[in-house]
């Protein structure tokens, strides 16, 4: 048996090999593949790739063992649970609990008759639905404790699918410009098309359109950059890994509105002259794969993709989806780009940028997927429109992913500059006593501050709201998002890799009531140290909850602290 | 070495500095520590602060590597930036100005510092390279009085010492990859790797498997740029004890010339000071019976290789022989591994001789115990060598041919030096004392060994002689072969045999005449690193130019033996320079340049190896067989 599965996996890999080209870049395809497959890639596979490859064994497992869906050997059926902190919020506790109960084993193990592993797994982007599982290749919102002996039947009689519906359901609470309105394929590229490309850059430029992604950084300047660059081919990357907790607007965009982003990307590609694009999707995110694949072959059809677009000679571009496999780090820009080269999703130094050494050192820019939406709807319309929503400096709408303690959960199409108390009022939320601006790398707003408007000059966000109203313990929440980076950091640079994990120490120890105000204030120095010393992105903004949440908090989390002997 | 990835402007700059294109350099202003100056665009802030003696601290940095920019201890400020920056990995594109020092820097090297040491686990006393530790010396430079964030003593992780000639002991280790680096990129073999992710991130092998059964060519480059004491080699400096204190052993040493150009390191003294001569004195200390040449058996083995060489190509050139060429060199035994491991089927290009280290055993354990009566069973055979990988060799089990293993110990350059530390020498001042006989003194031929294109500029002194009855001098300057010193990635050189001359006494078993020779153009490489090495095994595979040589150089390490992985730790390119200067100084002031000059070793061919090179004594104890080890572990 065992050596029949080998074999049958020796015949996947070098049907695989043939699949993908003989580069780098196709390992994580071929690992999805291969683990989808099989469940596991022995070190025998492993070693097999690397030969065909030409790279060493060791490389193959360090990005084997990087990513959160490949990892490891588990049993027929993977549940993973998602303890982000939305899904928390909404009894993820007792989700695991339950699951624990039932299946005799902890999170981690695998059922001595193989069947079950448990695992937990970082945001599913069902922040608005939670608490969410993940059962093998099955997505379930809105799980009740009850609900976990029918999933394990459901599991054991293969049937998950008659039994539980597909839940990729989108809460759309609020339509904006990006939303309304009819869209036809191609359209937008028709009015572009005998523009050049500074034409189309000048336009982009007094837009003032910053990127979604969360670091605002002004779109017209990076394209220009690549513009510029003599060297080809150039790239052209739709960030779709989405995997910010409490986001999961692009989940719903590239779910309903897909060819409005290709649009956008094609139109990219003219503008920089970039041949190849790619969208790298989260792994999360895989029941996408799909509806994006078919909306590339509708494109490709009506000569929207592909050589000489719309008959214009040497107009071409195309678009490969790439998978993510579990890893939050490769949403940063060069890490998705590390990642795409089949490397560890580990961020590299900058100097130098994407836009001159990129993937596979070429010019490459790589965008939010909320970015090409935009760029979409500036050339349907126009500047001007496009500028009446919005601030000045925080120009046009933005999605914000809305979860947590309110009634109306979901997405919601405002433009920038809306205040907290507002959004608020909006969502329905009641006695709020801190909003979460930005995820698990942005910052934690006391009810004092609600004021403050969100927009790139004041609050800034890639769209994550989070939503916690007085009976929450802001210490768990501190723990919940520090737990997360301990997981997510990629492990590269000490402050980061180190510093977190002493945050995250520091922060049980306050809730055993161990920790003195001392090695409070000396966590506090060392969490400003992680911000300006980490290499990239992440490492930077990871110490941002664990900041604003103490120090909103203070006398919330002082108040465990013991008053006088000092433990540390 | 594979290519770095550098921004735009760093690779203009370092295309421009190497004269690979014809540009101009650009210049642009920047300020550092408050003072102005011009640099060139694309320097790293760590180059220009260094250019400056502005000392940064570095950890994951390393001259010889890829930059990774992942420990974050050399942050600096870069004036209009919130975030500090890596110097290492910086490069300046534009004006900016720059501080080494500030409140904010201190702070937050210090914050590094300490997050390191409390994930490094075990005290100083109790390390190999105490006092030699580059986070002991940050920790003594930034003065670390305590451990706000810990700082575990008891051992976690089990050490590994499955190997025999590097020990890995993973509690000591800060993941700074640059053994990944040397390993991956700097070597091209590619044992180690960086598994999981985030705090659970740590460096091992392919499935976690123990030194000894990993594709390992245990040329110890890795332990060489450890900044600590996560890697070292495997310490035999017990056993040499025990068998120096055994009043029933005869031990023997054997030093290797590398090592004598290094060891003053340990030592407190420059690189560059070959210390052969107070080795000898500080070994009698110690208690070794007799001191012996390990240039001795390099000639030996110019002469069994050279005329491997000279039989090779007489069958090539006028039987039709299909005798496999080029000939590879087999001395440096991580080489050997590399081939038998990645490239078996050119096992046959290799030359059967062994190497120097394992044919002087070999010769000690039958014709010196002949000559003075000694039982080999009670000879301990040690050698002094600059490397790691010769442990492994000494292990090998056809190492035997006089029915008793040819070397019983290898000693690393570090390990005597401990050793010499030990009963308390100094050894830069200890008087000089000559080599034991019969085995003869320093051979200028033998000494050059140590460095890359060595053993080719041996050979082809004694081959062009004893071929044409010229003299090299004739031919080179002072006999030095310019064209393969040096330490360029892949030296290559032609050399005409315009003149054919009568057949010594010590080659006319072999040959009437060397006529095949004649109007022969003899072409050579010399390469050095293994993933040099590679590119070389890649060109002949493709049908190169290289495949057209007859013979290659190879060398595991960089810069040849002097580059070794149980040399003194530091080591860089400036480091390795000087020990080649060392080393050809050596040569200089020899008397003997040239190996069939040697008198032992024409002793050794009239009394013992009578029937002469590569006959059948010679071959039953000078050479030997290769394996084919392939790249599979499952």
């Amino acid at each position: 048996m065992e050596k029949l599965k080998k074999e049958a996996m020796k015949r996947s890999l070098e049907k695989l090999i043939n699949k993908y080209s003989l580069e780098k870049s196709s390992i994580l395809p071929i690992l999805n593949e291969l683990q989808d497959e099989y469940g596991e890639i022995g070190e025998d596979l492993m070693e097999e790739l690397a030969h065909s490859l030409g790279i060493h064994p060791t490389e193959v497992e360090g990005v084997y063992s990087f990513y959160s869906f490949l990892n490891k050997k588990s049993g027929k059926h993977i549940i993973r649970l998602c303890q982000t902190i939305s899904c928390d919020l909404k009894g993820k506790k007792r989700l695991e609990k339950q699951l624990i109960n039932e299946l005799g084993i902890k999170f981690g193990e695998t059922t001595q008759d193989g069947l079950f592993s448990l695992e937990h797994c970082n945001c599913l982007g069902m922040c608005d639905r939670g608490p969410a599982l993940m059962v093998d290749k099955k997505l379930i919102s809105r799980v009740k404790p009850s609900d976990i002996p029918s999933i394990i039947n459901a599991c054991k009689n293969n049937n998950l699918d008659e039994k539980f519906e597909d839940t990729i359901i989108s809460n759309v609470q609020i339509k904006g410009p990006l939303l309304k309105g009819k869209f036809e394929d191609g359209e937008v590229i028709k009015k572009v098309i005998d523009r050049n490309s500074k034409d189309l850059l000048s336009d982009i430029e007094k837009t003032n359109l910053r990127g979604r992604g969360g670091a605002g950084f002004p779109t017209f300047l990076k394209w220009k950059l690549a513009y510029k660059q003599e060297n080809t081919p150039k790239y052209i990357v739709c960030n779709a890994d989405e995997g910010e907790p409490g986001t999961f607007k692009d989940r719903y965009i590239l779910h309903k509105h897909c060819s409005k982003v290709i649009e956008g990307m094609t139109i990219a590609s003219h503008i920089i002259k970039a041949s190849k694009g790619f969208i790298y999707l989260r792994g999360e995110y895989f029941y996408l794969k799909k509806i994006i694949e078919k909306t590339i072959e509708s494109r490709e059809k009506n000569k929207l993709l592909g050589k000489n677009i719309l008959g214009m000679d040497g107009f071409d571009f195309d678009i490969e989806i790439r998978m993510g496999a579990g890893a939050y780090i490769c949403g940063e820009e060069t890490a998705l780009i590390e990642s795409l080269e089949g490397s560890r999703g580990e961020p590299r130094n900058r100097p130098p940028y994407p836009i001159d050494t990129g993937f596979c050192d070429k010019p490459t820019i790589v965008n939010n997927v909320e970015t090409f939406l935009d760029i979409n709807l500036i050339f349907k319309n126009s500047v001007e429109f496009f500028k009446t929503y919005g601030t000045s400096k925080s120009t046009g709408t933005k999605f914000f992913s809305i979860s947590g303690d309110c009634e109306a959960e979901g997405i919601y199409e405002l433009p920038f500059g809306i205040t907290i108390e507002k959004l608020i009022e909006k969502v329905g939320a009641k006695n709020i006593k801190a909003v979460q601006v930005g995820g698990a790398a942005g910052r934690c707003v006391k009810a004092k501050d609600f004021k403050n408007r969100i927009a790139f000059e004041a609050v800034p966000t890639g769209g994550s709201i989070i939503l916690f109203n007085k009976n929450r313990d802001m210490l768990e929440v501190a723990q919940n998002f520090m737990d997360f980076f301990v997981d997510e950091s990629c492990g590269q640079c000490t402050p980061c890799r180190e510093g977190n994990r002493k945050l995250s120490n520091g922060l049980k120890l306050m809730k055993e009531g161990r920790c003195s105000i001392t090695y409070l204030e000396e966590l506090l120095d060392l969490a400003e140290t992680i911000k300006i010393s980490s290499k990239c992105g992440l490492g930077q903004s990871s110490p941002n909850a664990f900041i604003s949440i103490i120090e909103n908090f203070k006398d919330e989390i002082l108040g465990r602290l013991p008053k006088e002997e000092s433990n540390e | 070495m594979s290519e770095c990835r550098a921004s735009k402007a760093e690779k203009i700059r370092l295309a421009c500095e190497n004269k690979d294109l014809a540009c101009e350099e650009e210049l642009i202003d920047i300020t550092i520590d408050g003072k102005k100056l011009k640099i060139k665009k694309g320097t790293t802030i760590l180059e220009v602060a260094r250019s400056l003696g502005i000392k940064i601290p570095t950890l994951c940095y390393h001259e010889d590597l890829c930059i990774a920019g992942i420990c974050r201890i050399c942050l600096v400020e870069v004036v209009g930036m919130e975030i500090l920056q890596a110097s290492c990995s910086y490069s300046i594109e534009m004006e900016i100005e720059i501080n080494t020092h500030s409140h904010k820097i201190r702070k937050a090297r210090r914050h590094i510092l300490d997050l390191m040491l409390a994930n490094h686990v075990g005290e100083c006393y109790s390390c190999i390279r105490n006092g030699n530790c580059e986070l002991q010396d940050l920790a003594k430079d930034y003065g670390i009085t305590e451990y706000p964030f810990g700082h575990p003593n008891k051992n976690v992780k089990p050490v590994d010492c499955s190997s025999m000639s590097i020990v890995r002991d993973m509690d000591k280790c800060i993941l700074c990859r640059r053994c990944v680096r040397s390993c991956v990129d700097l070597q091209e073999v590619g044992v180690f790797g960086v598994k999981e992710r985030g705090d659970k991130s740590y460096i091992s092998t392919f499935g976690d498997r123990g030194m000894e059964d990993v594709i390992c060519i245990n040329c110890g480059q890795c332990v060489n740029r450890c900044p600590t004491g996560a890697l070292h080699e495997k310490d035999q400096t017990e056993e040499v004890w025990r068998a120096l204190e055994d009043k029933n052993k005869h031990v023997v040493i054997q030093t290797a010339p590398a090592p004598r150009a290094g060891i003053g390191e340990l030592f407190g003294l420059a690189p560059g000071k070959s210390l052969t001569l107070e080795i000898n004195t500080g070994l009698k200390y110690c208690g070794f019976d007799k001191v012996f040449d390990t240039c001795f058996s390099a000639d030996l083995t110019i002469i069994e290789e050279g005329l491997e060489l000279l039989l090779r190509l007489k069958k090539n050139l006028t039987e039709g022989g299909d005798e496999t060429l080029p000939q590879f060199t087999s001395c440096s035994p991580g080489w050997v591994k590399y081939l038998e491991h990645f490239n078996p089927k050119y096992t046959n290009n290799l030359s059967s001789s062994k190497s120097p280290q394992q044919m002087f055993g070999s010769i000690i354990k039958t014709y010196y115990c002949e000559k003075n009566n000694i039982d080999p069973k009670d000879v301990v055979t040690v050698a002094l060598m600059p490397c790691t990988a010769k442990k492994f060799e000494a292990a090998r089990e056809e190492m035997c041919d006089s029915g008793y293993r040819d070397i019983d110990y290898g000693l690393t350059t570090r390990e005597l030096g401990k050793m010499f530390k030990e009963v308390g020498l100094d050894l830069p001042n200890l008087e000089k004392s000559q080599f034991d006989d019969p085995f003869g003194g320093i051979s200028g031929s033998g000494v050059i060994f140590g460095v890359t294109g060595g053993v080719m500029e041996s050979a082809i002194r004694t081959i062009y002689e004893l071929v044409t009855g010229k003299k090299i001098e004739s031919v080179f300057d002072e006999g030095k072969i310019k064209v393969i010193r040096g330490f360029d990635k892949i030296k290559y050189a032609e050399l005409i045999i315009d003149k054919i001359g009568e057949v010594p006494k010590l080659l006319r078993s072999h040959f009437k005449d060397f006529e095949f020779l004649n109007g022969v153009t003899l072409k050579v490489a010399v390469c050095h690193g293994t993933a040099n090495a590679k590119r070389v095994l890649e060109n002949i595979e493709a049908g190169g130019e290289f495949s057209g040589c007859h013979f290659i150089e190879f060398m595991a390490c960089p810069g040849g033996c002097l580059g070794g992985g149980g040399q003194p730790i530091p080591t860089n390119e400036e480091i390795r320079k000087s020990r080649a200067m060392a080393i050809y100084e050596e040569d200089r002031d020899s008397k003997i340049k040239k190996s069939y000059e040697n008198p032992a070793i024409v002793e050794l061919y009239e009394n013992f190896l009578t029937d002469g090179p590569g006959g059948d004594k010679a071959h039953k104890l000078l050479h030997t067989k290769y394996i084919t080890r392939g790249n599979t572990l499952t």
